[in-house]
């Protein structure tokens, strides 16, 4: 296996798109819910675990690219290779899909229940699943263009949501902020770790950066779209800790979407049930990314056609969502997935820095020795 | 002309052939033709033939040129004499028989002096064809009305009378293996881009069909991909908007016997371009766009998003407005997606006999169609108003479209929707919607996206394609067709001003 990926010039996009790329593929199901987790770990302080959140994820991501800058044009599954030789590179490699895979699902069936709460209670998880499955399928089948053309068309349609926050924002109640820096730093960082699920998406940098066209102007956009994600997800858990009752947001399941419920006009009410299905748009690059990844993942790995991958990949995912049906255990694989990412995402690329440091160090030296 | 280049076949040629030798192979090439003419003449002791298909060719010029001027001469005949006497500007010498059958079926005549090597040709062409009109599917209220007719070379005359530069190529390529027929490649050698060019040419040379019956055809040929909605090429009749196009760089298609042209690279914004923004003024240019735009997705949207509220989420309307509409839909006993279906499909058969019918008939079944069956089934509790004025609407939104052919697929697409939306509600049209995006991000025309300038983002690009800005500050052409020549004139001229009293 190659350790540089050398993408075919086509095939590469400006890094101006990482800007969408990375709002995309962080926001998703995550920010439905993260309201409610955010504030039972950290209270009305939940503001500052998020704004705490944003530094950890500026920490991590600039440790990403400085991982990816040691080599000229390698993903991570050439990277992990490269560090731990053949099998165990291989091995990490998988890891990474299998994450990838787990948490595409857990996608899926948060939102399939979502909407079975809300609109339609005895809708088959399987039809709604093939639907997604198909919209997926197709747009991957288009390649890498494609599915940045869908992100970036996706992120724009879907930001009129923001506008009807007017309504929430103007019954809000600051007197829910007082008294401020009441939760223990322990508790804060409870709250900051409850958001790695709604703020995940970014390792995908790790696979898509060879894909960048000119890497050299790649941190602008890239910081700008993590702080757009961080943005909208303070906007959203400012408003809820202001506009519900602490009582009740700790009860709420998707605080996010019911924000909208008052929203009303003499034409229309009720937009929340709108934004419910709005929100496919807001799901499917994460969908869509993390699929491409897998498929991607296994060329890299195992040679195999990435169609191949995204056929099998799809069948299975359509199996799972029939087999999970309850809600229960939805919560458990999203709990799994969203520890096990902590993990994967925020903790394991700082013990990969050093080796890979370490490593590059070394072999110049062999290097130099040689000479 | 352009000079053949194919080269002549001395060493196989059956010439020179004695008369009636000919004229029998000539009778065994067009077994039971009685229209070919083969007249032979004496003169000065010399035997000559002079051959042609009578309709084909202008018989008069044959008659008062070549007939009286050659049975006139002094000299004796022979080709080279010939060719000098017969005040003809288009006279060639040819030695292979078969560009001498196939010439016959161009329109040209053939002269042939007994046991000379060569025989003469001349193109006396004469093609009936229908005289210059206005045009009819695409209509415009200001600017040119002239439309192509089905006469390749007058098409090329109004074109080259619109585009008068030595800059302009028209290449000659043959199509059709068994009936062939005469395709033109036009572009700006100085502006188009190479490489669509270059796509273009190959696609028609590499083109391995028997013949194509139309322009409309030779695009379902040569189009990027066969199993897409969307047309990837612009067709159009108006010379104008198929020049406007060539010399902003694209490449143009015109077919012979076809009355309308096709331009590529093509988004789908350029179907909703018209060249009357531009007569405009750009307020109005840009705003008429506006609405276009606005149109089509009204006409996607607004039927199927009724059948989706009216079904499944009527708890989004707001119970005022929500009396009315359950008042008027009280008496109707079809579910909401039986109902906007049979609507729709009246709408199409008013549509569809409108185009159908001769021009006087097809306004009265407007009337009909549209005034008394709307009003009687609303009367007979077989549909609701509302919905009428839904269906309407986004109809005349669809008609919105300069270009018949996306129109017709806008119409289309509302078919699948209006179902997906009756049987899944919102989820079912945001699917579509989806679908939709994602099917029109993988389509390109001639390897160009076909969402650009929206994807690839070019900003500067959307300046006359969303909407149009005064001359003096849109400089350049489209960025992402790629043109050799970016800048059309200079800004700086453009935007001089001048002093109050200078």
């Amino acid at each position: 296996m190659e350790i540089n990926s050398n993408i075919k010039a086509h095939l590469q996009f400006p890094a101006f798109y990482l800007f969408f790329i990375m709002f995309g593929v962080q926001t998703g199901v995550g920010i439905m819910g993260a309201p409610k987790y955010i504030f039972i770990e950290a209270k009305q302080d939940s503001w500052v675990a998020i704004l705490l959140a944003y530094i950890l994820l500026i920490i991590i991501v600039s440790v990403m690219l400085l991982i990816l800058k040691q080599y000229e044009d390698a993903d991570i599954f050439g990277i992990q290779v490269d560090i731990f030789g053949k099998w165990i590179g291989k091995l990490f490699g998988t890891i990474y899909i299998l994450y990838f895979f787990v948490n595409l699902l857990s996608i899926l069936l948060n939102y399939i229940e979502v909407i079975k709460v809300y609109l339609f209670p005895t809708i088959s998880s399987f039809i709604l699943g093939l639907l997604f499955i198909i919209l997926i399928a197709y747009c991957v089948l288009g390649g890498i263009r494609t599915i940045v053309g869908m992100i970036f068309f996706f992120v724009i349609l879907t930001q009129w949501i923001l506008f009807l926050l007017y309504d929430p924002i103007s019954r809000m109640d600051w007197s829910h902020f007082s008294p401020m820096f009441q939760a223990s730093f322990p508790e804060i960082l409870q709250g900051t770790k409850a958001t790695t699920y709604s703020i995940s998406g970014f390792e995908l940098l790790f696979i898509l950066y060879p894909f960048i066209q000119n890497k050299d102007k790649i941190k602008l956009p890239l910081f700008l779209g993590l702080g757009y994600t961080i943005f909208n997800l303070l906007l959203v858990t400012v408003i809820s800790i202001g506009y519900f009752s602490p009582v009740d947001l700790a009860d709420l399941d998707w605080p996010t979407l019911s924000l909208f419920k008052n929203v009303s006009y003499s034409f229309i009410e009720r937009l929340d049930n709108i934004i419910i299905f709005e929100w496919i748009m807001v799901i499917l690059p994460n969908l869509v990314l993390l699929m491409w990844g897998m498929t991607y993942g296994m060329k890299r790995i195992y040679n195999v056609s990435q169609k191949s991958t995204l056929y099998i990949a799809s069948i299975m995912v359509l199996i799972l969502i029939i087999f999970i049906q309850h809600d229960k255990q939805v919560t458990m694989i999203t709990d799994t997935i969203a520890q096990f990412g902590f993990w994967l995402l925020f903790v394991y690329p700082l013990f990969l820095l050093p080796i890979v440091l370490i490593k590059k160090k070394w072999r110049r030296q062999r290097e130099d020795e040689k000479n | 002309m352009r000079k053949r280049t194919r080269p002549t076949k001395q060493g196989n040629s059956v010439l020179p052939i004695a008369i009636n030798e000919l004229e029998q192979l000539l009778q065994d090439n067009f077994p039971n033709n009685p229209d070919l003419t083969f007249s032979i003449y004496h003169h000065h002791g010399k035997i000559m033939a002079v051959f042609y298909i009578s309709y084909m060719v202008e018989n008069d010029k044959i008659e008062n040129y070549i007939l009286d001027q050659s049975l006139k001469m002094k000299t004796d005949w022979s080709t080279q004499t010939l060719l000098n006497e017969i005040p003809l500007s288009s006279g060639k010498t040819n030695t292979s028989i078969d560009d001498v059958l196939y010439g016959l079926l161009l329109g040209k005549v053939f002269l042939y002096v007994e046991q000379e090597k060569e025989i003469i040709e001349y193109v006396l062409l004469n093609k009936d064809k229908r005289s210059l009109e206005k045009a009819e599917t695409e209509s415009l209220v200001l600017g040119p009305k002239i439309a192509f007719t089905e006469s390749l070379i007058t098409n090329l005359n109004i074109i080259r009378w619109r585009i008068r530069s030595t800059d302009l190529v028209l290449e000659e390529i043959i199509v059709g293996k068994k009936i062939s027929r005469e395709v033109r490649l036009i572009y700006m050698k100085s502006v188009a881009n190479e490489k669509d060019v270059n796509t273009m040419r190959q696609r028609l040379k590499d083109l391995d069909v028997d013949e194509i019956e139309d322009s409309a055809v030779l695009s379902q040929y040569i189009e990027d991909s066969s199993f897409n909605l969307f047309p990837q090429f612009d067709t159009t009749e108006l010379p104008d908007r198929f020049s406007y196009a060539i010399t902003k760089g694209k490449v143009g298609l015109l077919v012979e016997n076809s009355p309308s042209g096709l331009v590529a690279p093509a988004t789908i914004f350029s179907f909703l371009e018209s060249t009357e923004d531009l007569y405009m003024r750009w307020q109005a240019g840009s705003f008429l766009r506006l609405i276009r735009f606005l149109a089509m997705f009204f006409s996607i949207v607004v039927t199927p998003a009724y059948v989706a509220v009216i079904t499944y989420h009527y708890e989004i309307i707001p119970t005022q407005l929500l009396l009315s509409i359950g008042e008027s839909r009280a008496a109707v006993p079809f579910p909401p997606l039986l109902e906007a279906l049979l609507l729709e499909f009246m709408i199409e058969l008013l549509r569809e006999a409108g185009a159908r019918l001769p021009t006087k008939v097809g306004q009265t079944m407007g009337i009909v169609g549209g005034i008394v069956i709307g009003q009687a089934a609303v009367q007979a509790g077989i549909t609701s108003n509302i919905l009428i004025i839904v269906v309407a609407m986004s109809a005349l939104a669809s008609f919105t479209s300069p270009s018949y052919l996306l129109g017709t697929t806008v119409r289309l697409i509302r078919f699948p929707l209006i179902f997906l939306s009756g049987i899944l509600g919102f989820f079912g049209l945001m699917f579509g919607i989806c679908f939709l995006i994602i099917h029109l991000l993988r389509l390109t025309s001639i390897g160009t996206p076909y969402l650009a300038p929206l994807y690839p983002l070019s900003l500067q690009d959307f300046n006359n394609v969303f909407y149009r800005l005064p001359f003096s500050l849109e400089n350049k052409r489209a960025k992402f067709n790629i043109p050799k020549e970016l800048v059309r004139y200079s800004k700086k001229e453009a935007k001089k001003k001048q002093d109050i009293d200078e």
